[in-house]
This record gives structure tokens, C-alpha cells and sequence, in this order.
């Protein structure tokens, strides 16, 4: 295989013009023959194993990063479900009402969830104040297969310790295969939350359709 | 037939392009042999002009004849050669470490011409430096018609150096260690062998030209252990002539360049000077190789009062000679001066400790030249090859070794900068292969800067620039001007947190309000050095680039490290 | 883009002429004009391969004193920011060297010669080592001030004349210029030609901005020369084919040099022009 001046540079990571200068200087196993250098493959690599110089060769520079994509809010919303009129009395009760009710989790993985969930509660509540709590576990859940948030409302507000130490009627369970995913959902719907058309749109307990709409439009909105 | 041709080509690519080593030999001999030439030419018309104006030395106006030689030598190199005075190798050693030994063609005849000039009308000066100048310019335009690079031409100049030091005192090794020591700086496997080639090439055809065998012929000297105390003691004084030898040199020189007088004027008055002080002590005139060989065998007939006396002229003399208008080196006035030291420390030393028994008188002016030529040029090794070869005896090496060794470090504690390196130091223009001001200097502005930049407009708001921080993952943001696309200022994520963790300002400030303006900006024109020390100065971790006003791209630190650590690979692999 | 053209700045009549020129050849093409004022009457240049010293005449060093004036007047008249450019580095003591990372550089036809002789047909031998040498394009002026309005490549087909091209192409989007295209037809015919510019990808830019292409008879060249409009910058690449390369500056250069009085620039064997 031969290569260019640039593809060179490329490779070892530096300008083209230095690799200009290193052929003028003699430091590269090349010599000029007209105004293209072309160098061969197999010639660089004795060279470079010989002067013990990382050559990149084999992968063409450095990857482009891939552009993972997010899920956003909506579809995850609408993976999730919204599930209301909720019955519990406590903390652990209510993630385990709630967790019993949301129908994507396969009941094998629910009993472990639900210790995540009351782990992460013990550390610090996620009750983020003004109703609303988002409960999720620290690890990232690898039995699923895309992102969910379900959205809980309960009957009667409960204690959640929350930061504002108001009690707690609405949950938000972000739940996450990827940390990426999950910090772009706690993003947006933290956003989501700081609008108060929204939360007030939440006091009315709209249903599953309802609610993906409205998110859509925030999203669009706020291109997020 | 094509694969005969592909067989040549594969032959002829692998001899003399992926390994190079038979291709620098070959060209190393002929560069040797070339200047191996030149000196001959240059030694034997000197030999034979000054043999000539010996019938007239003995007229009262023989006094001008060194005028009218270092005359016509400035006038030759000024108007004719047009090339800068001075002896050449500070010039020789700076286009070997920053332009890949670049030397002018008109650089391998004009030295030898005037300092023959020079030398030949008895000014006080060797002609060692023009030589050495016209044999690395004969390798480096030898190099040139073969179309190498920097590596193989910085080797070909080298083999010019050894080839005509070498010649001119017929003493391969010599040349081999003068050019590797001084010149190039460098041990590498890849110049040793060509260099060493070539200074037998060169030494081969003075021997051919000039049958005798060594230029100072002596009796065997029969040194022994009691000569190491003594020889202790010549070192110190030795280290204190170079050391007065040097400054004086250099302060003529100055001395010459702040006066207004026209070049030619300055000539004539340097020549004059040491035509009269030649009327009086001849010794001083020429290069001087024929007094020498009377200290060494022993004939040499003067009072020591005289001898001492001697020793400061001949360092006035070479002073006004160079720093004048004259052209030429200091090799030979160094070994006449070290001689003349050694002669008069031995009578000395006897005088004082007359039952003393130690060598004879011809060693210790041996001792002297080594002495004085480690001293001044702060190079041990070539100071004891060169007596040792140029005397053709082993028998003085170990008080060799000891006073060149204690000479040179002790003139390097005096005067850290030896002669040769001296002005290169002076110009920040030293730059050895494999230290850090020579990567600083092969490294350009232009291979480190980073150019990806986005730009943002002064009159942005901030809230527009939070989205652009949102996706981008830059960290310094230059700032332009609207309508012309003028720098107006950079903005650093760090030191604009404060705003930026402050939704409340988003919409009340633009971004000429809190941009940087003050920050110091390299442009392309700048060194590596002088943007480092930019940056050392104001502690910064980057700075931009600015040209006309255009903001072209910024300096990081990382990147500098990236480069730096790269290019010191690359300089101080063996090939 | 950020070009600049090194004008070494000669205090003479003759020398406001050039450097008028310079002046106007960077303002038409967005450049920047580097005067450098010589304190001693040589330099040097450090090419890849090569190391030109330029002695230049006594008259460059002329009238010291109103040197910088004399130019920051200059560079005035043409509202150009004035640019001075100071010898950082020297090989000897009054040997100063001159970088070789310009992007153009301006010259009269000769610098080491008295300016009294040059009349046409004489390119000094220092200009020329510089063309041989430099990886830049080189401005030789007109002997008179001679602002030009159109843009003439001499195409010969070598990869040099390539190089002219591509340049001139550069030069008539940057000034808004026409360009006009002269091919002296010798063994191969029109559409040999206009393959050679489709293989280099020259095609589409050159139908943009050239207004004709001209082709000519070989036994034409006078004529050819004569067509040339008088207030045309003429690009061409110097040494296109021939044996004697070392000596002359290619045949058909130096017949060129020696006829018109146009504003020349030069592109030499190691000049490599991007295009963008």
C-alpha cells in the first residue's frame, strides 16, 4: 500500500508540513522523487518497529465517534406507560405498588429493581420537590432493552422526604440500559419539569396519549 | 529486459536511497579528497610566499607588507566574494545546526584565497579555519548536486571538516574528532564512518603531495611520572593564556567594529601593527609552523624574558589580525602560543627546581599547544589527537591527557562559551542536535497551531454563545468583529463560569463584555521559544495566533508536549 | 486567506516604481506587502536545497535615513497597513537571513546589477537562482508603474505551466479579474490541451473566469506576444522543456522576458501551487 504526505500526517499524528520537513531533514526512509512523496507501507513499518514509533497504520486515524442515538423523552415516556390511582403509605410501599403495577418489566428482574430502588432512596431521596419524586437505580439496567420512564400519579400523597419536604404524588421511574441514555432523560426531563405549564399540566393527571403530546411539543419547542 | 531494469532499480534504490551508508561513503571520500586538495593548495603557496617575502623582510618597510596582504584580503572578501569576515566556522556550525548544512558554493575558494592573502604577508593567523570553511562548503555543494537531504548533507559537511583538517596537518584522526567535536556534535553511528573515510582520504593526499610524514619531527622525549605534577601546574597556566587569548581576540574585534573607520582603513591599521611588532619579533608573523618545530626539537634560541614577552605579542598580533580586516584562523597562533608557554614554564620551572628531572624542553611545548588548544576551543579530544598525531608520538599521552583534560575545564569554569561557540551562544543560535533549543527551533509555528476553530462574533448574545458551548468541545473562543473579521478578543470557557452557571445573565450581556482582550497573541512570524516564553511569562496554557489582524488558529500546550516529544524521537533515533 | 509578498524596498525612483507594484499586485488580490529595508548590501536564502546569496546594488542602500518614510508614504497612498519586515537571523554578522515561507515575492529583473543597464531581455543572475530555487511564485515588475487589468497565462502544457495556470486561476478569483489563455500549439493539438486541463480537474474553473482561450500557430509566436494585451499581468511557469535547463530560464521564457514590458510573474520547478 502506498500513502500520501497527508495520509502520513494523518497517521502519526502530526501536520503535513512537518512530515515535509522530516523528509527534507532526512528523517523519514524516503527520498524525493519530484514533488509527490509516496512512501510504501511495508517500508514504514521496519522503520517505525526499528525507531520504536507508534505508527498507526492499521486503523485509519482516529475513529469518528459514533453519534449515539437518544431516545428521546416521548418515546420513552410512551415505552413506559402511565399508570395512576397508586395505593401506598410509605416510600418502600409506594415503589413497590408502583413497580407491581408497570406492566414492561418482566416480574423476574422486579424484585431486584425494587432493591435498587429503595438502595437509592436510602442514599438520598429523589424526591425533587413540588410533588414529584424520580425514582431510578444507580446501575444501569442491562436487561433492558431500550429506555422507559413510567409515569406513576398516586391516590394520596406520601412522605417521600422529599428536599422540600413535601409529600409526594407523582413519580417519574427513569429506568436505563446505557448511563448516556439516562443522563439525556434526567436532562430533559428535568427541564420538562421547570416549566410550569407543565407541572400544572401534571395536576390534571392526563393519560398515556395526552401527556407524550404534550412532551413532544416542549421537545420541539426546545429542540432538545 | 524489464526485469533486468527493476533489478537495477531495486539495486540501486536499496544502495543508495533506503540505506544510504555506501552512497555517504563514497561521497565522503571524494569531499575528503577535494578538501584534502584545497588545504595542500592553501599550505604549499603559503610555504612558498612566505619563503618569497623572506628576502624582504629585513628592509625598514617590510613593516606594510602585512597591511598590504590583510588589505587586499578585506577588500577581496567585501567587494569581490562579498562574504562576511570572521574565520567561518561559528558560520560552518550554525548552517550545520539550523539549515541542514546549507553553505554557499563561493564559501569552498574565498577563505582559502584570503587568508592566503593574509597569511602569506605574514599576518599572525592559521589557516586551519579557512580550510575547514572550504571543506564543508565543498561537502555541502557536493551534497547539493547529489540532491540529498539535511541528514546526508550535515554528513558530507563533516567529511569536508575531517577531510582538510586532516590534510593540512596530516592527521586523520584529528580531522575525524575536530569535525565530529566541534562541527557536527554529534556521535552517530551513521557520520562516524563516512567522516572517518574521508579524513584518510584527505590525509592520504596531502601524504601524496607532501611526502614527509609528520609536519614536527622530534627525538623520542622520555617522560616519566615525575612530569605529572608539572604538567598539573602547566595545565592551570595554560587554561589562563587561553582564557586571556580568547577575551583579547573578542574585544579587538569589538573594539575594530565600533570604530567608524572604512573597512580598508581598519586593514591596514591591524597590518601595520603586527608588521611592526614583527620587526621586532619575528616570531609572530605567519602561521608559524617553522618556529614551532625548532621549540619541539630543542633548537629554539631565545631568552626566557623574551620567550614571555613573546607569548602576549603573538596574542596582541593574532588579535589585531582577525579582529582587523585579516582573515584566517586561530589554530596555528594557538599552537604557537601553547608553545611558547610551555618553554618558558619549563625554564622557569627549572630556574626555581634546577635538579628537578623531568622531560626535555620540546615536550613541554607539546604540553603547551595541547594546552592552549583545549583551552581555547574547549574540545579535549581533538587537542590530544591532534599533538598526538602531529607529532608522531605516543610516548607524552598520559601528561597529554592531563593537561588537556584540566585546561579545558578549567577555561569552560572561566568561560563557559568557548571561542568557537561563543558568538552562536551570544545569538541564542546554539543549537546542538538532540537539545532543547534545537527542537524548539526545527519545530514551527505553523506545524503546531490548531486551526478548527468556531468563531464567534462580538455582538453575540449570551445566551446564542451558552447553545454554541452546549455542542462544541472547545474551549477558547475567539472573537471577531462583524463586518470585517477583525480579533477582537478570545473567550475561555474557565474564566467565564461564573456568568455561565447564571442563567440571569444570559440575555443581559453580549460577549464583547466579558471577552478577553487583554491576552497576549504569537503571530507566524514568532519562534517556538518566544511564544513559550510568552506563555511562561503570563502563565497561560494557550495562545492565539494573530496575523493582520485575522485570528488563524492557537498555540496549546498539550499540543506542544505532543510535538516536542515526537520531534525528540525522531532527532535522536540512530538511523 | 492570509498571503503575503516579500518587496525588498529600494529607496531610488526606480524603486518606488516596483514597489508601487508590489503594492497594487497585493491590493488586487487581497495580499499582504512585506517591505524589508536592507541594512547590508547581501542576504541570504535558504531554499530546501539550496542557500542563494543576493548581493544587491549600491542603490539599494541608499539614503538610509528617509528609507522607512519613503515606503510608510508608499504604503499610504495604497491605504495598506504598513509592514516592515527585520531579519531575525544571520549567518554572519552583516549576512541576514531572509525566510523563504512568503508567498510571493516581488522583484525588479535584476537587484545585483546596476538598475542603470537593465533595459529588456535582462533578467540578473540572482533573479534567476531565485526562480530556480524558490518554492514561491515570483512578481517581476514592469520598469514603470503599470497597474494591469486583465490576467494572460502562457500555457505550454509542462507541469510547470500547470502550475501557471492553477496560479493565474487563483489570481482572477481573487481580483475579479478576466484571464485570458495563451497556448503556442507546437507537436500537440487543441484538444490535447483541453484534456490535459480536465485531467488536473482545471476545466470548470478555468470556463468560469477565462474569457478566451488563444491558440497559436508555432511559427506565431511574435504575434502571439503582440496580442497580449499591454496591461495584462502574464503568468507562466519558467522552464517548461528543454536541455539547458541550468542556464536559461527555459527558451520560450526567455524570449518572453526579453519582448514584453508587461508585469511577469513567475512560477519556478519547485513551486507548488494548491489551488484552494
Amino acid at each position: 500500500m502506498e500513502l500520501s504526505v497527508f495520509d502520513l500526517s494523518k497517521h502519526l499524528g502530526v501536520a503535513p508540513n512537518t512530515i515535509e520537513r522530516w523528509l527534507r531533514q532526512g528523517k523519514l526512509p524516503v527520498s524525493p522523487k519530484g514533488a509527490n512523496y509516496r512512501f510504501q507501507t511495508s517500508e514504514l513499518e521496519k522503520w517505525a518497529s526499528k525507531h520504536n514509533i507508534n505508527l498507526k497504520l492499521s486503523n485509519k486515524g482516529i475513529p469518528e465517534k459514533e453519534r449515539e442515538s437518544v431516545t428521546p423523552l416521548s418515546v420513552a415516556v410512551k415505552n413506559g406507560g402511565v399508570y395512576s390511582d397508586i395505593q401506598a403509605n410509605d416510600v418502600n410501599g409506594v415503589l413497590k405498588a408502583c413497580l407491581e403495577k408497570i406492566s414492561d418489566i418482566s416480574d423476574d428482574f422486579k424484585a431486584d429493581l425494587f432493591d435498587r430502588l429503595v438502595e437509592r432512596e436510602k442514599a438520598l431521596s429523589t424526591g425533587i420537590g413540588n410533588g414529584i419524586a424520580i425514582p431510578h437505580p444507580r446501575e444501569q439496567l442491562s436487561y433492558l432493552t431500550s429506555p422507559m420512564v413510567s409515569v406513576c400519579f398516586l391516590e394520596h400523597p406520601v412522605d417521600y422526604k422529599a428536599l422540600d419536604n413535601q409529600p409526594v404524588s407523582t413519580l417519574f421511574f427513569l429506568l436505563s440500559p446505557t448511563l448516556k441514555m439516562h443522563l439525556h432523560l434526567l436532562s430533559v426531563l428535568s427541564f420538562c419539569l421547570r416549566d410550569h405549564q407543565f407541572t400544572n399540566f401534571l395536576k390534571a393527571r392526563p393519560d398515556s396519549v395526552a401527556l407524550v403530546e404534550k412532551i413532544e411539543t416542549l421537545q420541539k419547542a426546545n429542540s432538545i | 529486459m524489464p526485469t533486468i531494469r527493476n533489478w537495477y532499480k531495486t539495486i540501486y534504490h536499496k544502495l543508495f536511497h533506503l540505506d544510504d551508508r555506501l552512497l555517504l561513503i563514497i561521497a565522503g571520500s571524494i569531499a575528503g579528497i577535494c578538501s584534502g586538495l584545497a588545504a595542500v593548495a592553501l599550505r604549499l603557496s603559503l610555504e612558498s610566499v612566505l619563503e618569497w617575502l623572506h628576502g624582504f623582510r629585513h628592509y625598514g618597510w617590510a613593516f606594510i607588507i602585512p597591511a598590504i596582504g590583510a588589505l587586499l584580503s578585506s577588500l577581496y572578501l567585501e567587494k569581490i566574494a562579498r562574504e562576511g569576515a570572521g574565520h567561518g566556522v561559528p558560520e560552518v556550525i550554525y548552517s550545520v545546526s539550523r539549515y541542514g548544512g546549507l553553505l554557499r558554493f563561493r564559501s569552498s575558494y574565498s577563505r582559502l584565497i584570503s587568508s592566503f592573502l593574509t597569511i602569506g604577508s605574514g599576518g599572525s593567523a592559521g589557516p586551519e579555519a579557512p580550510v575547514v570553511m572550504s571543506g564543508s562548503a565543498i561537502g555541502s555543494s557536493l551534497a547539493k548536486f547529489l540532491g540529498l537531504n539535511d541528514r546526508q548533507r550535515i554528513t558530507l559537511v563533516g567529511c569536508g571538516t575531517a577531510g582538510a583538517i586532516a590534510s593540512i596537518f596530516n592527521a586523520p584522526i584529528a580531522g575525524l574528532v575536530f569535525s565530529i567535536e566541534v562541527i557536527l556534535g554529534e556521535w552517530k553511528f551513521v557520520n562516524i564512518i563516512p567522516i572517518a573515510i574521508a579524513a584518510v582520504a584527505g590525509a592520504q593526499v596531502s601524504q601524496a603531495i607532501i611526502p614527509e610524514q609528520v609536519i614536527f619531527n622530534h627525538q623520542p622525549f622520555l617522560v616519566g611520572a615525575s612530569d605529572i605534577l608539572p604538567s598539573l601546574c602547566l595545565a592551570v597556566v595554560t587554561a589562563m593564556i587561553s582564557v586571556l587569548f580568547t577575551k583579547v581576540l573578542r574585544q579587538t574585534g569589538k573594539i575594530a567594529k565600533k570604530s567608524s573607520f572604512p573597512l580598508w582603513v581598519r586593514a591596514v591599521v591591524g597590518g601595520c601593527t603586527v608588521g611592526i611588532i614583527g620587526i621586532f619579533m619575528p616570531v609572530v608573523l605567519g602561521e608559524g609552523y617553522h618556529f614551532i618545530q625548532s621549540m619541539i626539537s630543542g633548537t629554539f634560541s631565545m631568552s626566557v624574558f623574551f620567550i614571555f614577552v613573546a607569548v602576549f605579542a603573538k596574542i596582541f598580533a593574532t588579535a589585531m589580525t582577525l579582529g582587523w580586516g585579516g582573515s584566517g584562523g586561530i589554530f596555528a597562533p594557538c599552537l604557537l602560543i601553547g608553545s611558547l608557554t610551555g618553554i618558558v614554564f619549563h625554564k622557569a620551572l627549572f630556574s626555581l627546581f634546577p635538579t628537578i628531572g623531568c622531560a626535555s624542553e620540546g615536550a613541554y611545548a607539546l604540553l603547551g599547544m595541547t594546552g592552549l588548544i583545549s583551552g581555547v576551543m574547549q574540545a579535549p579530544l581533538t587537542g590530544i589527537f591532534l599533538i598526538v598525531e602531529i607529532t608522531g608520538g605516543y610516548e607524552t599521552i598520559l601528561p597529554l591527557i592531563v593537561v588537556s583534560s584540566i585546561s579545558s575545564t578549567m577555561s569552560h569554569y572561566i568561560e563557559p562559551a568557548s571561542f568557537y561557540f561563543k558568538e552562536l551562544i551570544e545569538r541564542g543560535q546554539f543549537l546542538r542536535p538532540g537539545t532543547d533549543a534545537r527542537i524548539l527551533s526545527d519545530l514551527n509555528i505553523r506545524e503546531l497551531i490548531e486551526t478548527e476553530f468556531i468563531k464567534v462574533s462580538e455582538n453575540m448574545v449570551f445566551r446564542k454563545f451558552i447553545e454554541i458551548i452546549k455542542t462544541s468541545g472547545q474551549n477558547f473562543y475567539p472573537v471577531i468583529e462583524d463586518g470585517t473579521g477583525e480579533y477582537k478578543g478570545v473567550i475561555q470557557i474557565s474564566a467565564i463560569r461564573k456568568y455561565a452557571l447564571d442563567p440571569g445573565m444570559y440575555d443581559m450581556i453580549f460577549l464583547n463584555q466579558i471577552m478577553d482582550t487583554g491576552m497576549m497573541t504569537a503571530s507566524l512570524e514568532n519562534d517556538l521559544q518566544e511564544v513559550l516564553d510568552m506563555m511562561d511569562i503570563n502563565n497561560m496554557d494557550s495562545i492565539s495566533v494573530v496575523e493582520n489582524d485575522r485570528f488563524i488558529g492557537m498555540i496549546l500546550k498539550t499540543r506542544i508536549l505532543d510535538l516536542y516529544r515526537r520531534e525528540l524521537i525522531m532527532q535522536t533515533s540512530v538511523h | 486567506m492570509n498571503y503575503k509578498l516579500l518587496h525588498i524596498f529600494r529607496n531610488t525612483p526606480f524603486g518606488r516604481e516596483t514597489f508601487l507594484q508590489s503594492l497594487y499586485f497585493c491590493k488586487t488580490i487581497n495580499a499582504f506587502p512585506v517591505a524589508y529595508i536592507p541594512k547590508s548590501d547581501k542576504f541570504l536564502m535558504y531554499f530546501p536545497n539550496d542557500a542563494v546569496q543576493v548581493d544587491l546594488d549600491h542603490s539599494y542602500l541608499k539614503a538610509p535615513g528617509t528609507a522607512k518614510s519613503h515606503a510608510e508614504d508608499l504604503f499610504n497612498e495604497m491605504d495598506i497597513k504598513p509592514m516592515f519586515y527585520e531579519p531575525k537571523n544571520f549567518t554572519a554578522s552583516s549576512l541576514p537571513d531572509i525566510p523563504t515561507n512568503f508567498d510571493y515575492l516581488c522583484c525588479p529583473r535584476s537587484v545585483s546589477d546596476l538598475s542603470s543597464k537593465i533595459g529588456l531581455g535582462h533578467i540578473g543572475p540572482k533573479v534567476r537562482r531565485i526562480i530556480k530555487h524558490a518554492t514561491f511564485p515570483i512578481l517581476i515588475t514592469s520598469p514603470v508603474f503599470k497597474p494591469w487589468k486583465s490576467i494572460s497565462v502562457f500555457f505550454g502544457g509542462s507541469k510547470n505551466a500547470l502550475n501557471a495556470l492553477k496560479l493565474g486561476v487563483k489570481i482572477a478569483m481573487s481580483s475579479g479579474f478576466s484571464l485570458d489563455i495563451y497556448t503556442l500549439l507546437e507537436k500537440q493539438d487543441e484538444a490535447y490541451y483541453r484534456d490535459l486541463i480536465k485531467h488536473e480537474g482545471l476545466t470548470e474553473p478555468v470556463s468560469q473566469l477565462s474569457k478566451q482561450w488563444h491558440f497559436y500557430k508555432q511559427s506565431d509566436f511574435d504575434t502571439m506576444l503582440y496580442d497580449v494585451p499591454h496591461n495584462s499581468l502574464i503568468v507562466l511557469g519558467a522552464y517548461g522543456h528543454g536541455i539547458i535547463k541550468d542556464f536559461l530560464l527555459g527558451s520560450k521564457m526567455e524570449k518572453v522576458q526579453s519582448t514584453v514590458t508587461n508585469n511577469l510573474l513567475i512560477t519556478g520547478p519547485y513551486c507548488s501551487i494548491p489551488l484552494q
